[in-house]
């Protein structure tokens, strides 16, 4: 529904965007996910047709949107960033001339409204100004505008940005529920929210794609190298013999050891594994029980895989050292 | 069409949903009844609104960037430019729709107006040939004023940028008109035919020429253009 290709942005002598390419298939929600000024805006107006990018180019529904810019808006409803309302307007007048807009007929925009009007419970503000309304009215009038003439490709940035938890929950659940019959991508810079509204997402930074995929694939990928973490009681001091045990284990890439603070009888290991290692925690246990011996010297009480967060992936592929699209499984899952 | 349509509908409806709006129409029928009341409610006077239509151009001239300033600087500043500019609609379609908007609220603005001519009427014997050219002559300057304003407000966010611009461009214009006369005979010539207001006057007497008319439609259609012009060159930017 989504293809972009190569796309790049120059402001002046700045470089928001290099060489972005993706795609989002039909009934798929795709997060981008960036820091700010990452670039997830500039993308976003590209694709709406808001203006063109400098190299590349975007279609959505199979409209080039800068060659077939009106065909290519049509199909797209557009939730801008800080939701921009004509204040003075009241919400149902403001619906009806967004669907006025959109070229729809009296008995259609009468149809339109009633339908968003239900979907995004505007019921009881029908009449107020939008000026007067709060943050989640708002962003659910803008949502409301976006869907009137039902657009096959939902485009919102930052849909829950300034919103409260209750109503985070409840734009959620209507962007969930409008994936049923509709492509949706949306931008934030909230890993949680992502994480929770999408099927796959894409890591923008610096205005190259970091990673794209699945949020589980992502994972996947950061899971390789996962540390292990292990609570021992090896004695006071006994932190080098631990090591030493560890680091013999195959697989093991490095050990850290530190003393459990007000416990010092117990040390605190994480284990570093090779990338390809397998799953090393059985390995681990066999060796901290036979370095034991029959001395009962070692015991453990703890033994986990540390699971790997979205939050760390992004740190990883957005950090100031991460080069571009170097760690994402990028592709895997876009077809999902 | 019905898009135009659409666009103009929510500007006009705007202009009286907002305190300016209001404001220009209360203080235009101030002026202009001030001018009624003292150049043309007269014992002695010639039955005309001459002296009103002779003086309208100068209030035009401050009325009409105070109407289109918010034309485009409002969408620029508050960012609702970007719903409209996404939405299936081309650049020309919304200079269209809001210049009509604007230029319904002038015609609006003038209306009221109209009662100063029905109380000449009920007080001497009138002369309608006149007054319907001086009215024709109002609007029409009203529209390229209204042109030129769009443009401005297209190139700024900031209302009263777009409204000192507009402002000081008109009297700029009328200070380079007044003073021509000591120019070389053909710059003058040029200044003189560019100067709306003197083709304003010959309205005024109730002369309607088919060129004033031409200069007036022609002029708008300019700064329109342009207009749609520079709301695509976002797009080379």
């Amino acid at each position: 529904m989504i293809q972009a290709a190569h796309v790049s942005k120059w402001y002046g002598p700045v470089r928001a965007l290099h060489e972005v390419s993706f795609e989002v298939p039909k009934g798929q929600i795709v997060g981008l996910l960036g820091p700010n000024g990452a670039g997830k805006t500039t993308t976003i107006r590209i694709t709406t047709g808001f203006f063109p990018p400098t190299s590349g180019s975007v279609s959505v529904c199979g409209h080039d949107t800068v060659a077939a810019s009106l065909e290519a808006r049509s199909c797209i409803g557009y939730l801008p960033d800080a939701v921009p309302l004509y204040t003075e307007m009241a919400v149902e007048g403001y619906l009806d001339y967004r669907a006025r807009l959109y070229g729809l007929s009296r008995g259609e925009r009468k149809r339109a409204i009633a339908r968003v009007v239900e979907r995004c419970t505007l019921g009881d503000v029908l009449r107020r100004r939008t000026g007067q309304l709060s943050k989640g009215y708002r962003q659910r009038v803008g949502l409301a505008a976006a869907m009137l003439h039902d657009p096959a490709v939902l485009i919102l940035d930052e849909p829950v940005s300034g919103l409260d938890p209750t109503q985070i929950l409840e734009v959620r659940r209507l962007i969930r529920e409008l994936a049923h019959d509709k492509t949706v991508l949306l931008s934030s810079h909230i890993l949680s929210e992502v994480e929770a509204t999408c099927d796959r997402v894409i890591i923008i930074a610096g205005g190259t794609v970091r990673a794209d995929g699945t949020p589980e694939a992502l994972l996947e990928s950061l899971a390789a190298d996962a540390p292990y973490v292990a609570e021992v009681r090896a004695g006071e001091g006994g932190g080098e013999r631990l090591a030493a045990v560890l680091r013999a284990v195959s697989g093991v890439a490095g050990v850290e050891t530190t003393p459990v603070a007000g416990e010092p009888a117990w040390t605190r290991c994480v284990v570093t594994p090779h990338a390809t290692a397998p799953d090393l925690r059985e390995a681990i246990a066999t060796a901290l029980h036979r370095a034991g011996g029959g001395d009962g010297g070692l015991m453990v009480r703890e033994l986990r895989r540390e699971r790997p967060t979205l939050e760390q992936f992004f740190l990883r592929v957005t950090g100031p050292g991460a080069g571009a699209r170097a760690p994402g499984p990028r592709g895997e899952g876009g077809a999902a | 069409m019905s898009r135009v349509w659409a666009i103009a509908k929510r500007e006009y409806a705007s202009f009286f949903r907002t305190p300016l709006g209001w404001v220009v129409i209360a203080l235009f029928l101030l002026l202009a009844g001030s001018v009624f009341a003292w150049g043309v409610l007269r014992p002695g006077e010639a039955a005309t609104l001459r002296p009103f239509f002779n003086i309208w151009w100068g209030l035009l001239m401050v009325v009409a960037p105070a109407i289109s300033m918010r034309l485009f600087s409002e969408d620029l500043r508050t960012g609702t430019i970007e719903p409209l500019l996404t939405a299936p609609v081309t650049e020309a379609a919304v200079v269209a729709g809001k210049y009509a908007g604007s230029v319904m609220f002038l015609a609006s603005m003038l209306v009221p107006s109209l009662v100063y001519a029905v109380v000449l009427g009920m007080l001497t014997e009138i002369d309608p040939g006149p007054i319907a050219a001086g009215y024709l002559g109002i609007l029409l300057l009203g529209m390229l004023y209204l042109a030129v304003g769009l443009l401005a407000s297209a190139l700024t966010s900031s209302q009263t940028l777009a409204f000192l611009a507009t402002l000081v461009g008109f009297m700029l214009l009328e200070v380079i008109t007044r003073t021509a006369t000591v120019l070389p005979e053909r710059v003058a010539d040029i200044v003189f035919a560019l100067s709306p207001n003197l083709r304003m006057a010959d309205f005024a007497r109730g002369i309607i020429d088919t060129a004033h008319i031409g200069f007036f439609l022609a002029g708008s259609f300019l700064f329109l253009a342009v207009t749609a012009v520079v709301l695509q060159s976002r797009r080379w930017r």
